[in-house]
């Protein structure tokens, strides 16, 4: 499988980032990119700034030094509803579900950005007000279909258990149609035969729609196992960034995971 | 039995997607509707027209647009009695002003001129939440009212601060407002317009702005990653919310009631209106016509019945006997159903489609 795929350019540069909240430094100097068509998995121990890393990545924090350039460009300041609108899609580590919608009403807001008809054409809900809803709605349904998630369909998420919800959530994010993919510990909480049905989601995502993903992830079995290639964070400093083969002989690794006395 | 859907297919997200996917409640529907136009003006009494019927639907109207507001953007107003009451003198301005004006420009151009004034009490939503958002709109309730008292150009400088509704008419000599305003002309002109006004409404929420108000309801972090403006949608909810509470007031005001002063407007009426929304159903078309009902019918219900009974009840002990049971009916349903008499009605439904069945 890895042959057939055409690992390309990067598409994010993210270049000698520092975040600090008050006293505290959670990134430091990090410096990582993301290729097109691959996953990335970003690793590390707890408050290693993995999230923060994602939270950079899409808009919610700013970090005070550092620039970041998608597809080339370097942007600005910027806020999430900006990030989804040049493609980059993302899930939660606790699951960000609208939980007194149904299934099908989840994955129809991630095709909110494309539906253009103003309210005016939706108080009739005719023409083609109508035209656009259906057009999205097979859309969904493909969604629906791919994630094996037909039945829960017009269920409110609010009822249904974790492991389903993490699949809807990712179904919002793909129904986005996203250039670029976070996704926040996917496999948080499952058991193993959820943890492989998942691992198969993200890897016919990659591998269908040619989405570029970076996720973060403690299962280290599925980390090796679906990542093109993997990055390491401990402590807000990136300490090791290569294929999943040479980051596990990774000494620096080894030490961060393994607890070696930090010194100051 | 009669509430089955078996043999009915759907092979379209069309049909998928109607109001009423399944042919009985079409059925139910449209009942409802040739009862409303057709058997009702036959038979009812001036009084329950004009006592009863039309109050109920001016307050349903409220009750959506609070609906709108609250239960589908999740954005908590106590403001509606103020809204109303920018409903209620624009329209009175624009009709006193502009006599030539059709009656029912006047109303669209009052419920957008109370839409704009939303938009204003409702920029503070991008900043604050819950509680807090619901004092703001508090502020928005006593200023409008205390504006509408202090400024006498509001009422035409009339010494009492009642405006009074002139006459005007739809069309030809069918007038709806006025002394000479025929009660079914009245009934029919506020059924008409509140069925498209709901009709409009329950598109709004089932189709993209619908969603996104939901989203901002239910996360507003989450929203914003796949793409939404939380401050475009919540004042979107605020202008539409508050287009239909400022319609609404103006139809109170000059259709009902034919005359009032701001006072009609204060913070008891956006809480009887908030009641409605909580005790209908908080997110549902359908809830706010339930509540509306609840809240203008079970009074007068609580008031004749003893009589109807035969006891003799003094008119003081009365009242206060209705208040107590009032709020215990309340209490009661928020117990038993927290989401309301819409939740009920939905639940009724469901079990209805399995009898004798449990499930």
């Amino acid at each position: 499988m890895a042959a057939a795929k055409r690992i390309g350019e990067p598409v994010l540069e993210v270049r000698d980032i520092t975040l600090s909240f008050g006293g505290v430094r959670a990134l430091l100097d990090v410096s990582l990119e993301i290729r097109a068509r691959e996953i990335l998995a970003i690793i590390g121990p707890n408050g290693a700034g993995k999230t923060s890393m994602l939270n950079v990545i899409n808009g919610f924090y700013h970090p005070q030094e550092g620039t970041i350039a998608y597809k080339g460009r370097v942007r600005q300041r910027m806020r999430p509803h900006e990030a989804a609108e040049q493609g980059i899609a993302r899930t939660f580590q606790n699951v960000a579900l609208f939980r007194g919608m149904t299934t099908l009403d989840n994955i129809m807001t991630g095709r909110l950005l494309k539906m253009r008809r103003n309210f005016l054409w939706q108080t009739i809900h005719w023409g083609p007000a109508l035209a656009e809803e259906l057009e999205h709605r097979v859309f969904a349904e493909r969604i629906i279909d791919f994630l094996e998630i037909e039945s829960i369909r017009r269920t409110p998420v609010g009822q249904l258990p974790y492991g389903l919800q993490k699949r809807v959530e990712l179904g919002r994010a793909l129904a986005m149609e996203p250039e670029l993919l976070l996704l926040d510990e996917p496999m948080a909480g499952m058991n193993v035969e959820e943890k492989e049905d998942m691992s198969r989601f993200i890897l016919d995502v990659n591998d269908e729609f040619g989405t570029t993903i970076a996720l973060i992830e403690h299962d280290m079995g599925v980390v090796m196992d679906i990542s093109d290639r993997v990055v390491v964070l401990d402590y807000g400093r990136k300490i090791a960034d290569g294929s999943p083969d040479q980051v596990r002989r990774d000494t620096a690794v080894i030490d961060a995971y393994l607890g070696v006395a930090h010194e100051a | 039995m009669l509430y089955r859907e078996a043999g009915q297919f759907k092979s379209s997200y069309g049909a998928d997607e109607a109001i009423f996917p399944i042919r009985q409640d079409r059925w139910l529907f449209a009942a409802a509707l040739i009862v409303a136009y057709v058997v009702v003006p036959l038979i009812a009494s001036e009084y329950w027209l004009l006592s009863i019927l039309i109050p109920f639907l001016v307050f349903s109207l409220a009750a959506i647009g609070l609906n709108i507001l609250t239960g589908y953007a999740g954005q908590v107003s106590l403001g509606t009695g103020g809204f109303m009451a920018v409903g209620a003198f624009a329209t009175y301005k624009l009709a006193t002003s502009f006599p030539d004006l059709n009656i029912v420009v006047v109303f669209i151009l009052a419920g957008l001129i109370t839409a704009m004034v939303g938009v204003l009490f409702g920029w503070p939503s991008l900043r604050i939440k819950g509680f807090y958002l619901a004092v703001a709109t508090l502020a928005a309730q006593f200023f409008l009212i205390w504006m509408f008292n202090k400024f006498p150009w509001f009422n035409n400088y009339t010494p009492s601060g009642v405006i009074s509704a002139p006459p005007r008419a739809v069309f030809g000599h069918v007038f709806v407002t006025g002394a000479e305003a025929n009660s079914v002309d009245k009934y029919l002109f506020v059924l008409s317009a509140v069925t498209l006004l709901a009709l409009a409404a329950k598109n709004l929420v089932r189709g993209r702005v619908g969603r996104e108000w939901m989203a901002i309801r239910d996360m507003d972090i989450a929203a914003e990653i796949i793409g939404i403006r939380p401050l475009k949608t919540k004042l979107l909810a605020f202008a539409i919310s508050s287009f239909y509470c400022g319609i609404a007031g103006a139809m109170w005001a000059f259709i009902y009631t034919g005359g009032v002063e701001a006072l009609a407007f204060d913070i008891d009426r956006s809480f009887q209106i908030l009641f409605m929304i909580i005790i209908g159903g908080l997110g549902s078309i359908l809830g706010s016509f339930l509540g509306a009902a609840f809240i203008v019918l079970l009074p007068l219900l609580l008031e004749r019945t003893p009589m109807a009974l035969g006891f003799d009840v003094p008119v003081n002990y009365l009242s206060n006997m209705q208040s107590m049971i009032f709020g215990a009916l309340i209490i009661f349903f928020l117990i038993v159903e927290p989401r309301g008499l819409a939740r009920l009605w939905q639940i009724g439904k469901e079990k209805l489609r399995m009898w004798p069945f449990p499930y």
